[in-house]
């Protein structure tokens, strides 16, 4: 008898595991079809990064994603944490589309023109890349010495070389070098842009290793919050990854322009696409258009 | 002196003793305390139910994380245990002893393999599979599912191994004086006698899926959505944490801890499910 039930609960778990699997198998076929080689038609895979990732919040903004302060990325899009499995995502999906911080890209991967234009270094120093953004020191109505010489070392020759080497573009093509001055020490603070403040930890560093009496503080607290701090006088310099504004402007703050930063709209290599236009990467990321 | 020693190793147990516990409750601690002002903040029923994740527009949402966590772990399991339980029987009761000294290594081997290496493993094989065949990007349930699958074989090997290892020769040996076959005898009388120390197993296989984060992040698509079809992206609960975690300031902040916090209750009670059903086998 006792057999007789386990049999029947074993047959019951078979049949189960047999119908399941002819479900997978008919998900299987029933999506096999679209994958033919031709591009047009099939459906756009969107790779974005996580909310309040820098790169996802400059693209957003710049492609007019966000509207307001709603961002309206689809929610079909795919999210990954960091720009390497962005990468690997699209290169191995010949439907997908994303964007990355032009200092990562590779071979793996192709870049697209947007607006016909290309992403290249030279064009962003150009300006006319759309997608790319500036990176800043702002200043309040009073800025003491020590900092003044910490942006003039920024902009020099030492200052520009390790903005390259960070991955980001210079914006001086024949900085003069960085004028040691002796006697230099006290305290910058530092605050502003997440996006930023990675370089700037480098310059610090830099700079404290040729002014060992200077300490240099670095707090990431967003590009508008280290605006306010500046107008403030909170700290003594505020990093921003955007332009200022005409309200930030008109309460005496500047700010200056020490590096830019691309970013790259990527898409799979087998993918025949070479350009897109602003509008059209909005239309995808939004989910209004959801096939190539 | 010999009292001496005698009392500092007894202070030295005693420390090591407690470090876990002492870990556990902290852990408690701050989850609770940073989580559940969040939760209160948020509602209970919007935080658990509320279908939108909409973090910086403050839509606080985990129902399709909860669902999502779910679904994936459910797959692992289908696809996993019928596997696991497989190889376990052959292991234990079929396999030369040639084939096992290969075969024991291997399934060891298998447990040990960090995760991120299950992550770009399935990344770069198992999404690609499901692309070619599916159409979809290939990021999903349906490839989280079987590299879950995968990671939970050993334990569910290795603890179902025992347990049919522990059942007496003589219920094995008397299926077989009343005619049976081997294979029958294995399958009714060893088997059933197994079957807590296998769904032991088999709990803390779904402990080990539901709290799988990194790998589970990098096929499951992190989509916040609630999934339509098996082959659509979901986020879990641990990837939502992880994924966010980096930039997130002030309520976001504390909603991912709360989400922790949610995450802790689905493991409280699979240990104590644990806890019950090794309890049964005695």
């Amino acid at each position: 008898m006792k057999k007789n039930k386990i049999m029947n609960g074993i047959k019951k778990i078979a049949a189960s595991a047999l119908a399941l699997t002819m479900v997978f198998a008919m998900t299987a076929c029933g999506g096999n079809k679209t994958n033919g080689q031709d591009q047009s038609g099939n459906p756009i895979t969107v790779v974005s990064r996580e909310d309040g990732s820098g790169t996802r919040g400059a693209f957003t903004e710049l492609m007019g994603i966000m509207a307001g302060d709603v961002d309206n990325t689809t929610p079909k899009a795919e999210i990954s944490q960091s720009t390497s499995v962005v990468m690997a995502t699209v290169s191995g999906n010949k439907n997908a589309i994303g964007y990355i911080s032009l200092a990562s890209m590779d071979d793996s991967v192709k870049a697209i023109k947007v607006d016909g234009v290309e992403p290249t270094v030279e064009n962003i120093k150009a300006g006319v890349y759309p997608v790319s953004r500036p990176f800043l020191v702002v200043t309040g109505k009073k800025t003491d010495e020590l900092t003044k010489d910490f942006i003039a070392f920024i902009m020099s020759k030492e200052g520009q070389t390790i903005i390259e080497e960070d991955g980001c573009i210079s914006v001086k093509n024949e900085a003069k070098a960085y004028e040691t001055r002796s006697g230099l020490k006290g305290k910058i603070s530092v605050g502003g842009s997440t996006s930023v403040a990675p370089v700037m930890q480098k310059l610090a560093d830099a700079y404290k290793a040729i002014n060992p009496e200077v300490e240099i503080e670095i707090q990431q607290t967003g590009s508008g919050a280290g605006i306010t701090s500046t107008i403030e006088g909170a700290v003594n310099l505020g990093m921003s990854s955007r332009e200022l504004k005409d309200e930030e402007l008109a309460k005496g703050v500047k700010g200056e322009t020490i590096a830019m930063d691309g970013i790259a709209v990527i898409v799979n290599k087998e993918n025949t696409t070479e350009d897109l236009t602003s509008e059209q990467i909005r239309q995808i990321f939004t989910g209004e258009v959801t096939e190539w | 002196m010999n009292i001496f020693s005698e009392k500092t190793m007894k202070l030295v147990f005693t420390l090591s003793a407690t470090v876990s516990i002492f870990a556990v409750i902290v852990i408690c601690f701050f989850l609770f305390e940073q989580g559940f002002p969040a939760i209160g903040e948020i509602g209970v029923l919007d935080f658990l139910t509320g279908t939108v994740w909409k973090p910086l527009e403050g839509q606080f949402g985990i129902f399709p994380m909860i669902v999502g966590s779910i679904y994936v772990t459910a797959g692992a399991i289908i696809i996993g245990v019928p596997v696991g339980l497989l190889c376990a029987v052959f292991m234990a009761k079929f396999c030369p002893s040639g084939i096992y000294r290969i075969m024991k290594p291997a399934v060891d081997l298998l447990a040990g393999i960090p995760s991120i290496v299950y992550g770009f493993f399935a990344l770069m094989v198992i999404v690609p599979v499901v692309q070619t065949l599916t159409g979809t990007s290939g990021k999903g349930i349906l490839s989280a599912s079987i590299m879950l699958a995968i990671m939970i074989l050993p334990t569910i090997v290795s603890v179902s191994e025992a347990a049919i290892r522990a059942v007496p020769e003589s219920y094995y040996e008397g299926s077989l004086a009343l005619g049976a076959t081997h294979e029958r005898s294995v399958f009714f009388a060893t088997l059933p006698a197994a079957k807590s120390g296998i769904m032991a197993g088999v709990v803390l296989g779904i402990g080990r899926a539901i709290g799988e984060t990194m790998a589970v992040s990098m096929v499951a698509g992190n989509q916040p959505i609630l999934p339509d079809s098996i082959l659509s992206g979901v986020r879990t609960m641990t990837a939502n944490v992880i994924i966010e975690m980096g930039y997130a300031e002030g309520l976001h902040r504390e909603a991912l801890i709360a989400t922790a916090v949610v995450l802790f209750v689905f493991i409280l009670i699979i240990n104590i499910s644990f806890s019950l059903l090794k309890r049964g086998n005695k």
